[in-house]
């Protein structure tokens, strides 16, 4: 282009660089235009927010509200503010006491065994790779039916009668059989069993994820250095699964605290409460209708522990984040 | 087609202040190019331009339109970026339309211009594939299709040659500005390329720290750069600075360094003559490679040792040592001359610069 | 495992060469039998490692097949001493009866509709949402998100009664209360959809995509819906899968939720009739092992073609967080 078709900027007169707007006219038009960014938000966040809201959010709230309360959840069943009544008999209360003692010993053993076997396997499964695919699918197959049915499985296995544990125990070693569901301690140890069962591929996979990551330089130069084979766990293994070990044990222990579905179709809490669990114990009382009160407090019991440690494990995934960084 | 204006342009990321204070007009189908190095603001420019930024302060006009407060989709300009950004899950057809049918165009106009355009660049045979299944170029020409197929008002384009080869970075040098001739959009071109600045603009805008620190056509630009950033950014090797000092004898204004004096002739204009008469104190004198010759050390001229001698084919560089700066001088390839030697560097005065203590080009 | 001092690096630095003062071909022979029995105990090791490994398969697996036989078989044969694996007089009365006189159809379709509502609800709002949060620079998003996040570990035990409560109230509400009830499909999935595992994972999985994109489409005048639905709907398929899959998973296996939200047998669920099957007092054995058996077939048929996406979306659950 030639300065004849466009004038050469010199000769435009300099009024163009006098500003349209007033500051104060700027400011208030810059700041309606920054709030277009609100309203579609609003747009993509409102379904999630009215969902989760209504059903999630506030109910969260109420029951807080509802843990000062005695009944109301059925017509006839009017609701009955009692003050912290419903807290101090969490205290006291011995069917609550022992759902918690139960839970609690549920919860350790499970993670013991289940961590330990599943890290055990993931091992093999890191060292001996012919075949480990099939292995991993095999393994992950419990995962696939609803805990329910997996509990259904188990029914039959540890029948009195035909459960092939028992003709096993009765051929092996003889004698009568072991009523698995019908004793104690043998029903808190058959739900350990079951939920160890149907976690374990689950642990398995997760561990040789994290195994996986181990770099396979670091585990070549410590053979090269002539690091034996327990040496080169201890030293290279579990400093790298620490971290992921620590949010592990969180995860399952919130997980395993809510102990319900194989319980209920198992045991049903029993025998004697036996197998009373803190989420058995919050269903029964509710939806039995038998001091609903209980109930309530014991629930938000339950949220706030659940929270206390949810906040642990990201506390911990933020330390394994900064330690990777 | 249009006039795009900045006015007091300003834009802060924190404490970063990425442009500040940018006011330019670019007048209906120029073709301007932001120049400067990396991280001194051109990318924030276009950014504000096309909306993807807001100002923390001034104005962007469009045509004599205040565009600051309409959102991107609408302000119809067309961007290429540095990495083409196509999209990867579209073939190119699909990407080139992409923006028509955003539009709501029926179904045979979209076909119609996507087929003008890829014909403008050539990339007929590729509108099948998909992103991934074309090399740098062929990506590039893309992008440049997708833009164009909508005939936006402006064309902002982010050094977009800057991940070709050097070979095909000439050619679509050439054929960006074929296009540009073709079109007539208006355009801004940013890159930290002094090549393709002093080749490809009408005007450039020389900028370094969020400032435009010069604006001209490239000539204008390179032979009479505003301040010693300006002088050593463009050219290569740079402009040669000397430091020294300003002093007045007797009415008589001569720049001094290492008892070496040069009077200033107010005839040449080395110094505007109405600045003249305060224009005292430290100094830069600068001048060009291509404006110095090796003269015998008996000659007029600043006295130095050659130290390094580079052949380059069509020119010889020869670096000489002047009271400990290196001089870079360019003379014919066929030049005889020794490192070691002693030399005078004689030049025109009224080639050379001054750069006040400010570092401004004293000249007006 | 003991440790081996030999393999030491300090100790073998500083040890002289062992039995320097051998001839040649005696440590050859040596070092020649330390091999081979070093090799026959690794090959002792490798078979012991998938004989455990099979027997963990046979455990994982084995329950499965277990109820095979029951499920074929008059219930009463069951008591037989010894045990007759095969049954002599295998039969369908157990699937007859399941579908004449239960209502596991019933559930079944229940439970499809459940789970995929649930699903596609869950894709949805959280996929809007993870946009939202991943692109959208709007003032408190990240308090918001703070906010949400919080609440990814709330147990539905623990919140059991309010939502029981909420649904319950809303379901005395003119109109509305006709959709959103106890007993109601929306009364079921609504509260299933919260959790804001998906919101985060959308948002992490967004996050990803160039941001270029966005620009280039945003000045090719598409909007906020039109980016979404055309640029990275189409880019974040895969993530949709993994969170669909383990949504699905989820939703179906669950079982309290359904307990107390579904009881009229016209919204029961799989999870829920089947339980029910077992009986308080007595068990028709042949049923619920029918029932159970043919629950989990299709599960693991599906499972074995797409069993890479899932072991991904199990593992999305625990490792994306
Ligand atoms: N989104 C951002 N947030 C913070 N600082 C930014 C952002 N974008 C650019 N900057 C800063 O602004 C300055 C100018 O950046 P840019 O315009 O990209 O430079 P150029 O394109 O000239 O290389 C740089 O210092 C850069 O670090
Ligand atoms: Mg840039």
């Amino acid at each position: 282009m030639t300065a004849v078709d466009a004038p050469a900027p010199e000769a435009v007169p300099d009024d163009w660089r006098a500003p349209t707007l007033s500051d104060a006219e700027y400011r208030w038009r810059a700041r309606r235009y920054r709030f277009r960014t609100v309203r579609r938000a609003a747009g993509f966040l409102s379904p999630y927010l009215i969902v989760w809201g209504v059903f999630l959010a506030i109910p969260a709230v109420w029951g807080i509200f509802l843990s000062f309360n005695q009944g109301g959840l059925i017509k006839g069943d009017p609701r009955v503010f009692v003050g912290f009544d419903n807290w101090t008999r969490t205290v006291s209360d011995s069917e609550l006491r022992t759902a918690v003692k139960n839970t609690s010993i549920y919860v350790l053993i499970a993670i013991a065994v289940v961590f330990t076997l599943a890290i055990f396997l993931a091992s093999l499964l890191n060292h001996y790779k012919k075949g480990s695919n099939f292995y991993k699918v095999a393994l992950y197959f419990p995962l696939l039916a609803p805990p329910i049915l997996g509990a259904l499985m188990w029914f039959f296995m540890v029948n009195f009668d035909f459960g092939i544990l028992n003709l096993i125990k009765r051929t092996v070693i003889g004698g009568d059989g072991i009523r698995f569901l019908g004793d104690n301690p043998h029903a808190l140890l058959t739900i350990v069993a079951v939920e160890v069962w149907r976690g374990l591929g689950f642990w398995v996979l997760f561990y040789l994820a994290g195994l996986q990551s181990v770099p396979e330089e670091l585990q070549a130069a410590a053979k090269v250095d002539g690091a034996g084979k327990w040496r080169r766990f201890r030293r290279i293994t579990v400093p790298t699964l620490r971290p992921l070990l620590l949010f592990a044990l969180v995860i399952a222990v919130i997980f395993n605290f809510q102990l319900f579905d194989s319980v209920q179709v198992l045991t049903d809490g029993g025998p004697r409460l036996g197998t009373a669990t803190v989420v058995w114990f919050i269903h029964k009382r509710l939806f039995k209708f038998q001091d609903t009160g209980l109930a309530y407090a014991s629930s938000i019991g339950l949220l706030v522990v659940v929270l206390v440690l949810t906040a642990l494990s990201f506390w911990l995934l933020g330390k394994r984040r900064q330690r990777e960084a | 087609m249009a006039e795009v204006i900045l006015r007091q342009l300003t834009k802060h990321f924190g404490s970063v202040e990425a442009v500040e204070d940018v006011t330019l007009r670019i007048p209906d189908g120029e073709f301007l190019v932001l120049l400067g190095p990396s991280g001194c603001g051109k990318s924030t420019i276009l950014r504000l331009i096309a909306g993807l930024e807001d100002a923390t302060r001034g104005e962007i006009l469009i045509d004599g339109e205040l565009i600051n407060f309409k959102d991107p989709t609408k302000r119809n300009v067309a961007m290429v970026f540095q990495n083409y950004a196509l999209y990867p899950h579209m073939t190119v057809y699909k990407n080139v339309a992409f923006p028509l049918e955003t539009a709501r165009m029926a179904r045979e106009e979209v076909a119609e211009a996507v087929q003008r355009a890829a014909e403008m660049l050539e990339i007929e045979a590729l509108l099948k594939r998909l992103p991934e299944q074309l090399s740098g170029g062929q990506r590039q020409r893309v992008a440049l299709a997708r833009a164009i197929v909508r005939q936006p008002l402006v064309f902002l384009m982010d050094e977009p040659l800057s991940n070709l080869d050097a070979q095909l970075r000439l050619q679509t040098r050439l054929e960006l500005m074929g296009l540009h001739e073709r079109l007539g959009i208006t355009t801004i071109y940013v890159t930290h390329d002094q090549v393709e600045a002093m080749t490809m603009g009408q005007r450039i805008a020389v900028m370094k720290d969020g400032r435009i620190q010069q604006m001209g056509d490239p000539t204008e630009v390179y032979d009479v750069p505003a301040n010693t950033f300006v002088a050593t950014f463009l050219g290569a090797p740079p402009m040669n600075l000397i430091s020294g000092s300003l002093e007045r004898d007797n009415g008589q204004v001569s720049f001094r360094f290492e008892g070496y004096e040069l009077a200033v002739d107010p005839a040449t204009s080395v110094i505007a003559p109405d600045t003249l008469e305060e224009a005292v104190g430290e100094a830069q004198l600068g001048v060009r490679p291509e404006h110095l010759t090796l003269a015998s050390p008996d000659a007029e001229g600043l006295p130095g040792v050659v130290r390094f001698l580079e052949p380059v084919g069509s020119d010889l560089f020869v670096s000489v040592n002047v009271a400990g700066h290196a001089v870079q001088v360019r003379m014919p390839p066929d030049t005889q001359v020794s490192t070691g030697s002693n030399v005078r560097l004689a030049f025109d005065p009224a080639r050379s610069h001054i750069f006040g203590a400010d570092s401004q080009n004293l000249r007006s | 495992m003991a440790r081996d001092v030999t393999t030491d690096p300090a100790t073998l630095e500083e040890a002289p060469p062992p039995e320097a003062t051998d001839d040649a071909t005696a440590m050859a022979a040596r070092l020649a039998e330390a091999g081979r029995a070093k090799r026959l105990n690794e090959r002792t090791r490798m078979i012991l490692a998938y004989v455990v490994l099979t027997l963990f398969v046979v455990i994982a697996i084995g329950p499965a097949f277990y109820l095979i036989s029951p499920a074929f078989r008059d219930s009463v044969s069951l008591f037989t001493y010894p045990p007759e694996w095969i049954p002599s007089e295998p039969t369908l009365d157990n699937y007859r009866f399941l579908f004449s006189s239960t209502s596991y159809v019933r559930w079944a379709i229940n439970t499809l509709i459940f789970a995929g509502s649930t699903t596609l609800l869950t894709l949805a709002t959280n996929t809007m949402a993870g946009y939202a949060f991943a692109r959208l620079r709007f003032p408190g998003r990240n308090l918001l998100f703070f906010v949400i996040l919080a609440t990814l570990m709330v147990p539905v035990a623990a919140v059991l009664a309010p939502t029981y409560l909420t649904v319950n109230t809303i379901g005395d509400w003119p109109i509305i209360g006709n959709w959103i009830d106890i007993d109601t499909y929306l009364g079921l999935i609504l509260p299933s959809a919260v959790s804001p595992l998906g919101v985060f994972m959308m948002r992490q999985f967004i996050e990803t995509l160039p941001d270029g994109l966005y620009e280039a489409a945003r000045l090719d005048g598409a909007g906020e819906w039109r980016i979404f639905t055309k640029i990275v709907l189409p880019l974040i398929k895969p993530a949709l899968v993994v969170l669909g899959i383990f949504v699905f998973m989820l939703t179906w296996a669950s079982y309290l939720w359904p307990l107390v939200a579904a009881t009229d047998n016209e919204f029961r669920v799989l999870t829920v009739g089947i339980a029910s099957l077992k009986g308080q007092f007595v068990t028709d054995w042949g049923i619920l092992a029918a029932a159970s058996l043919l629950t989990i077939v299709p599960v693991t048929i599906v499972f074995l073609f797409f069993q890479k996406w899932f072991v991904q979306a199990s593992m999305a659950g625990a490792l994306k967080q």
